[in-house]
């Protein structure tokens, strides 16, 4: 064991609490027994529908575990240990978003119910029924290519946590290629059993990294909280960012823009992030898909808070030498001085836990995706279930490999949770409008539909354009400095629009 | 200061309710696993009937 020296320079030093025989001997029994648990309910998948919603049998405890673990990977946590470490307690507004949104949803059956009460087993699925096939192709298009740029930083920011919070150096990082090896075997191990039992094993997986992944959090929670103590964390985040740091609306680089920007993402995510609704759809009923929405919503106020405090911990710890300047590898290197030899290996498997969750269910919910609704009109005539478990195990397949050579290489600029956010709004603004409008709007028809997908992507992705060619400097100064919260506002605003507009512009049949 | 007591109440919660919901989740869930295996089991036996 290495202990840590206050004022060592933490991007280059070696100084972790990992010790191989104990908290490897921890990690190497958490990994046997998921591997255990997600083979073996392989035999129970008979039917495409056991593989993508497992036959829709999920009970509420279940879709609790599931959906939490599912929602909590190491990327979750290092973009809001960061907003916690740049931003103090505001950092953590879009938890408090979130919860607000999964509650209300929940409690009202907001277009949950309709979309259940349907029995499809993607949304995209539902459009079909009133905008047509083309619509529906297009939804999944999109679905697709939102769900998959946002997952591409998944696996490298989570071998980053691995190998930082380990005690490795960030140079570590960049001249050997552990990092490569340890996430591509864990990707392999995850792919193994995800294609095997699908959405089944993903639920008995899940609820086993719940457990590990909630005991690793709290632990480390506690140990931070004595650690560090509250009222130096307080002083640390008044000093770096004054009120800013406790009131979003006093923050300058938040202020009305984030907020707004948050709330329109994380009320789409509620309604239409992939991952999320396919606990609705595998619920045995609605009642229990609802459920599973008010009694989750408060885990995401946990969430962001959880991870903000182990940033706003490292704040108030490191100085700038020890985290090299980059704010994202802050609190690996902050928990790596401190969590003990033991502990360290109950947080690695939480994180392990955390992120396999994570992946399993992007995998399978993408290629559910591409499987029912972008692969569906190429298909001449209907599969067998064997032949439809096969297709979407080598489209799981085909996701994990893709991952692992975009995972790996792609090199995130800025601010990871903007990152996300502006990808993930590529399909969340057109898709929340179709969802809204499908399940309350009469008139809207496959024009607005057509017309909300292509505005609600190109936004995003013009901003994603823009801010490659000429950095994100120049859009600053062009745009001012909420020029990203801005484009998201926009392309929901923009979607939306292009919904009336397009639905209205179309002659509605039957009239002269 | 009015903020600040409302981090401090969150963070309270936060550990509260998480530790709370682990453990009835953890009990709880391991009874739905049983039983949608269970379901899942009988649903597959009768399709063999069939």
């Amino acid at each position: 064991m290495r202990a840590a020296s206050p004022g060592h320079d933490g991007a280059s030093q070696h100084m972790g609490h990992f010790s191989w025989p104990i908290d490897g001997g921890i990690i190497g029994l958490y990994l046997l027994a998921t591997m255990i648990a997600g083979i073996g309910v392989r035999r129970y998948v008979g039917k495409v529908e056991h593989f993508l919603v497992a036959g829709r049998e999920m009970n509420l405890y279940l879709g609790i575990a599931s959906l939490a673990a599912t929602e909590f990977g190491i990327v979750t946590c290092m973009y809001t240990a960061q907003n916690g470490f740049e931003k103090g307690f505001s950092g953590a507004t879009p938890g408090l978003l979130n919860a607000a949104a999964m509650f209300l949803v929940g409690i009202t059956g907001f277009c949950v119910k309709p979309l259940r009460d349907s029995g499809v087993m993607t949304i995209p699925e539902l459009f079909d029924k009133r905008f047509g096939k083309n619509v529906r192709w297009l939804a999944g298009v999109v679905i697709v290519l939102g769900g998959l740029l946002n997952m591409g930083v998944f696996l490298r920011t989570g071998g980053e946590f691995l190998v930082l919070v380990c005690g490795f150096s960030s140079d570590y990082i960049r001249n050997t290629h552990y990092l490569e090896i340890t996430m591509t075997v864990l990707l392999l191990s995850v792919m193994l059993y995800t294609v095997l039992g699908g959405m089944l094993s993903v639920l008995v997986t899940d609820f086993l990294q719940f457990i590990v992944m909630s005991v690793g959090l709290i632990a480390v929670t506690i140990l931070v909280l004595v650690n560090v103590g509250w009222s130096r964390m307080m002083t640390a985040v008044e000093a770096h960012y004054g009120e800013g740091g406790f009131n979003p609306f006093a923050n300058e680089d938040m202020g009305v823009p984030y907020v707004l920007f948050n709330l329109l993402i994380t009320f789409a995510a509620v309604l239409t992030w992939q991952t999320t609704i396919q606990r609705v759809l595998a619920a045995k009923d609605t009642k229990t898909g609802r459920q599973v929405y008010t009694r989750t919503s408060f885990f995401f106020v946990c969430r962001f808070l959880i991870p903000a405090l182990w940033g706003i911990g490292a704040l108030a710890v490191l100085t700038p030498e020890q985290y090299g300047g980059n704010t994202l590898y802050a609190m690996p290197i902050f928990l790596g001085t401190f969590v003990p030899i033991g502990l360290m290996g109950v947080l690695i498997a939480a994180m392990l836990a955390a992120d396999m969750s994570t992946d399993s269910s992007y995998m399978l919910t993408w290629g559910g995706i591409i499987y029912n609704d972008i692969l569906a009109p190429f298909r001449k005539r209907v599969h067998s279930d064997k032949q439809g478990i096969l297709w979407n195990r080598c489209i799981v397949a085909c996701i994990g490999i893709f991952l692992m050579i975009w995972g790996l290489w792609y090199k995130l600029e800025g601010d990871l949770w903007t990152y996300l956010g502006v990808t993930g709004t590529i399909y969340l603004s057109s898709m929340s409008v179709l969802l809204i409008a499908c399940c309350y709007w009469k008139r809207a028809n496959d024009w607005g539909a057509y017309g909300a997908i292509i505005c609600g992507a190109a936004v995003p992705v013009l901003f994603l354009v823009l801010e490659i060619a000429w950095g994100k400097p120049a859009l600053v100064d062009l745009f001012g400095k909420h020029v990203a919260y801005w484009s998201g506002i926009s392309a929901y605003a923009i979607a939306a629009l292009a919904m009336i507009a397009g639905s209205l512009l179309k002659p509605q049949q039957g009239r002269a | 200061m009015g903020t600040h007591w409302f981090w401090l109440v969150m963070t309270a919660a936060c550990v509260i309710w998480y530790s709370t919901i682990t453990i009835y989740v953890a009990l709880r869930g391991a009874v739905d696993i049983k039983e949608m295996l269970a379901r899942l089991g009988r649903n597959g036996e009768d399709a063999g009937a069939e």
